[in-house]
């Protein structure tokens, strides 16, 4: 399986897909690198819809893992997540 | 009498249709302001231990704050309290719409309604003329929250139960507008009193300390509102349902009963999805809130209907496996009408489905699949056939048909769209909040899974005391009556501008997580002067100043007596737990058991100032003067 990637709702939008999938990422910056990729001749629009976005594998920020080093494997869900509030 | 108060008690007999104003006690007020705490201290004062909480002798309680009956944004919210036939515990709920405002304009701070009406009535109250009227509901009974207040006078603000609460559904509410004061069963109180709505009008103009410095104020605040990331951006233009997205990516999003917290079509139920699909252009808001968290949509066959917020998007959509927004909504119109809380609804439905995937019981419901629902929907309303089951909620269906290893709910109350599992502090909350597993009685999901500025949700770094301060502060918020929604407004703006991979967005979190809980609460706790908007609205409303200090002091009053109320209806440490599949199973890769409350209960009943079994000690009661 590869490793799944949950977009943000504009990002999704820009792309015309809820998600994407890659083949070969080990880390969580070769995910954000190939999703950059995906804007293509827009990265900046990349780094303006990412900009106050974390990122979580599995639901676990990577700020409490490795960082963009923490690693992805086959099958793993890398999410952009925004802050909001509900009730 | 304190500025800020109407100053009068209205207490309605329905057996022997007779009423008298009181006036409103200047003590219970000044340590328990308003509200919830003011309805608690009545609550435990008027009734004795063991009552049936559908019988005559339980109290229906209205009240309100003094916040409410001003232009303060998100300050037009009541409480209801009374015993709760879903836990047997303290009941309570909050509301928005209208009703706080009618209330007030009448010069009534609470209404205390008690015993049962023989045959079906509604009250009528003008406040102007201290007039109350004892008038039929027979035409009224079996109709719907919205034909009934349509049928009602326009001169005056309602609350009133659908067929849910006349049917005694144990999770009905209390309407107003398009608003419900959902939880822990308050419209099957008011059903059970046979009382279908209560209408209030009046004239009466709030008096307050200092006008001048609170007009400018609240305009100040209004601006500040407005230009917040997440009160005057994400919930105006999204809704509650801005949150779906944020959960789903944070795995706590409920989603098949609870079996996992991420859901493939999540994005389909988002906030976001409704803005771009089914907005109608026209987004509601309670009396004098800019927020506008709430919005229209139209529904096939239905019409406009008010959109689904969050809890319904997670309870009805993802936790039973449906992705279909507009669907979610038609439901939630359904629940609405029929006067049902949509969270209870959606966690019994889902763990319906679970019982027939295990074959538990026999019936036509599953996972992923709309059919039967809005029909099963439309039982549990009017208590027919298998939905009379289901009226009684999760914990009762379990006790009959088993699965109480994945009945999701504590104390009785059904478990909010937060799952615990990914948010620590939030399972702790859930286990020792008074009326169950509810989320609005502190959200600490806000400092640890969702908010702008999260701490480690997983490890158990303050996840016994961010419980407690957001309990207590929760306790003063739906006691003045103030929307919880405004704490979302804590964090600055700066705060939420912040790259979460930045040096300086980690070191603030890791600042924040390392803080020694002693010192976060010690903070919290100086008696100082008001700096958050709802400490200066009350200083200038009552003239009395209040600082975080004095709220987290009176939350913990609050907090302490609804412990005392509960023990001595029976109930004891023991429930407070989390539902066994959320201890044991993980839904985490490489965490191998669920929630460790084992490991932080024994620290929040020591923070809290409670024996090792959770019983509060003489000197805890005595600190913070609560009487028993």
């Amino acid at each position: 399986m590869p490793v799944a990637v949950q977009l943000t709702y504009a990002m999704a939008k820009e792309l015309g897909a809820q998600r994407l999938e890659f083949e070969g990422a080990q880390t969580v910056a070769d995910v954000l690198r190939m999703t950059r990729e995906r804007f293509a001749g827009a990265p900046a629009r990349y780094d303006e819809l990412t900009r106050v976005a974390a990122v979580a594998v599995n639901g676990v920020l990577v700020n409490y893992q490795r960082g963009m080093k923490t690693p992805v494997r086959d099958g793993d869900t890398v999410a952009f997540v925004k802050a909001a509030a509900g009730g | 009498m304190i500025k800020g108060y109407a100053g009068r008690v209205l207490e309605v007999d329905l057996r022997a249709r007779s009423f008298f104003f009181a006036p409103l006690d200047e003590e219970t007020a000044r340590l328990y302001i308003g509200g919830k705490g003011y309805g608690t201290r009545l609550l435990y004062d008027r009734t004795p231990a063991g009552i049936d909480p559908l019988g005559p002798e339980n109290l229906l309680i209205f009240a309100t704050g003094p916040l409410n009956g001003s232009v303060a944004p998100q300050s037009n919210r009541f409480a209801v309290i009374c015993k709760s036939p879903l836990t047997g515990g303290i009941g309570n709920a909050t509301c928005g719409g209208s009703f706080a405002l009618g209330m007030k304009k009448a010069g009534i701070d609470v209404l205390i309604v008690k015993d049962r009406a023989e045959r079906p009535l509604r009250l009528e109250i003008d406040g102007d003329r201290d007039a109350v009227e004892f008038l039929d509901a027979g035409d009224l009974w079996g109709k719907g929250t919205y034909a009934t207040q349509k049928l009602l006078s326009r001169k005056h603000q309602h609350a009133v139960i659908g067929p849910a609460g006349e049917n005694l559904v144990l999770f009905a509410g209390i309407v107003s507008n398009e608003r419900i004061a959902g939880r822990t069963g308050v419209g099957a109180v008011m059903g059970s009193k046979l009382l279908k709505a209560v209408s209030v009008r009046g004239s009466r103009k709030l008096d307050m300390e200092d006008p001048e410095k609170f007009k400018a104020y609240t305009k100040e605040v209004r601006k500040l509102f407005e230009d917040h990331p997440v009160l005057g951006e994400s919930m105006r233009r999204f809704g509650t349902g801005g949150i779906v997205n944020t959960t789903n990516g944070r795995n706590i999003l409920p989603t098949r009963n609870f079996q996992k917290g991420h859901f493939e079509r999540a994005m389909d139920l988002s906030g976001e999805f409704l803005e771009d699909h089914g907005l109608k252009g026209v987004k509601t808001s309670c009396i004098h809130c800019p927020v506008t968290c709430g919005r229209d949509v139209e529904v096939e066959g239905v019409g406009v209907v008010k959109g689904p917020e969050y809890e319904t998007l997670a309870l009805m959509g993802s936790n039973l496996e449906i992705g279909d927004i507009k669907k979610v909504a038609e439901w939630n119109y359904h629940a609405d009408d029929l006067g049902m809380d949509t969270i209870s609804l959606g966690a019994t439905l889902s763990f319906a489905m679970e019982l027939v995937e295990r074959g538990m019981l026999d019936a036509n419901l599953h996972f992923g699949e709309q059919a039967g629902v809005t029909e099963l929907i439309q039982d549990i309303g009017h208590r027919r056939g298998l939905g009379a089951e289901l009226a009684d909620g999760t914990k009762r269906l379990a006790a009959k048909y088993g699965g109480s290893e994945f009945a999701m709910h504590v104390k009785g109350l059904e478990l909010s769209a937060y799952d615990p599992r990914g948010s620590f502090a939030q399972g702790v909350e859930y286990a020792t909040t008074n009326r169950g597993g509810c989320h609005v009685q502190g959200a600490s999901m806000y400092m640890e899974s969702v908010g702008p500025l999260t701490i480690n949700p997983q490890n158990l770094k303050l996840k016994a005391d961010i419980p407690i301060m957001q309990q207590n502060i929760a306790c003063a918020i739906n006691s003045m009556v103030l929307c919880i929604f405004t704490t979302y407004g804590m964090i600055p703006k700066a705060v939420h501008e912040m790259n979460p991979s930045s040096f300086k967005y980690r070191a603030l979190a890791f600042a924040f997580e390392n803080l020694p809980g002693a010192l976060l609460r010690g903070a919290m706790g100086i008696k100082g002067k008001p700096m958050l908007w709802f400490e200066k609205w009350l200083t200038y409303i009552t003239g009395t100043t209040f600082s975080s200090g004095h709220l987290q002091e009176i939350g913990a009053r609050i907090f302490n007596l609804e412990r005392m109320y509960n023990l001595r209806e029976g109930l004891t440490s023991a429930d407070d737990t989390l539902p066994p599949r959320i201890l044991h199973e993980s839904t985490f890769p490489g965490m191998d058991s669920g929630h460790p409350l084992h490991l932080l209960l024994p620290s929040y009943y020591k923070k809290r100032g409670w024996s090792a079994d959770g019983v509060p000690l003489r000197r805890t009661l005595e600190r913070l003067q609560v009487r028993v």
